[in-house]
């Protein structure tokens, strides 16, 4: 089903903020998991990995899951649909893959987190989790710029499902 | 009278590229938690290099 116009624009203004904003939240989280990896500061470590856990629930999982969901909007209410064209599935596929890893990774947040509020974790603590909190972000980050770009490039290929559509839909125009 | 429709041209070559890159990695990371070499994998996992939970409090019968 098509959308009117209005309310096309409005839905894609919404998913390019909580897109481009779950980038933005996603770096940040790889900043903060770069500092808490390295800084000798017991209080900042603290800190930082109480933050990554507050910044994953409240802000990263919601983004990622709004971006999501207003994506399959977009692409169902407009000509794009969701599997006529290979960009707009390869997008959804990452954008799920994502998600996915993000949702697995929360426990390891809120226990690393949990153990730094705890006690005060030197630099070699726990030391295997936080390189992976960093490894995991920084993938994360990378992931999220292959939907940002499929959308801007829009690179031409249709499916065989968007072939047949286009065909039946010019035949019965 | 109406025209069949024309043949599908086929998946094009940048998906193929993305496909097989994708694919590759994929079985990449199987290979890397399988064997081990990125060290154990799994957040409870994670937790033995690190700090251990205090022991329970014993209670007097």
């Amino acid at each position: 089903m098509m959308m009117p116009l209005r309310i096309r624009k409005v839905a894609l203004t919404a998913h390019v903020t909580f897109s481009v904003g779950s980038l933005g939240a996603v770096a940040c989280f790889l900043a903060l998991a770069l500092v808490g990896l390295n800084n000798p500061d017991p209080q900042t470590v603290q800190a930082v990995y109480t933050s990554m856990d507050l910044a994953t629930r409240l802000v990263i999982v919601p983004l990622v899951l709004i971006s999501l969901v207003t994506g399959l909007v977009q692409s169902l209410g407009t000509h794009w649909g969701l599997f006529r064209h290979y960009w707009v599935v390869l997008k959804l596929a990452v954008s799920v893959v994502v998600l996915t890893v993000l949702l697995m990774q929360m426990d390891l947040i809120a226990s690393v987190a949990d153990k730094s509020a705890k006690a005060a974790l030197s630099t070699n603590e726990l030391r295997q989790a936080r390189i992976s909190l960093a490894i995991h972000a920084a993938g994360g980050l990378l992931a999220l710029l292959v939907p940002a770009a499929l959308s801007v490039f829009k690179p031409r290929g249709l499916t065989r499902y968007g072939w047949r559509k286009q065909h039946q839909e010019s035949a019965s125009a | 009278m109406s025209q069949p429709p024309p043949e599908y041209p086929g998946m094009p070559r940048w998906v193929k590229v993305i496909g097989i890159l994708a694919a590759t990695l994929a079985v990449l990371a199987l290979v890397i938690v399988l064997t081990g070499v990125g060290g154990p994998h799994g957040p409870g996992r994670h937790m033995k290099s690190g700090l251990a939970e205090p022991p329970p409090e014993s209670v007097d019968p």
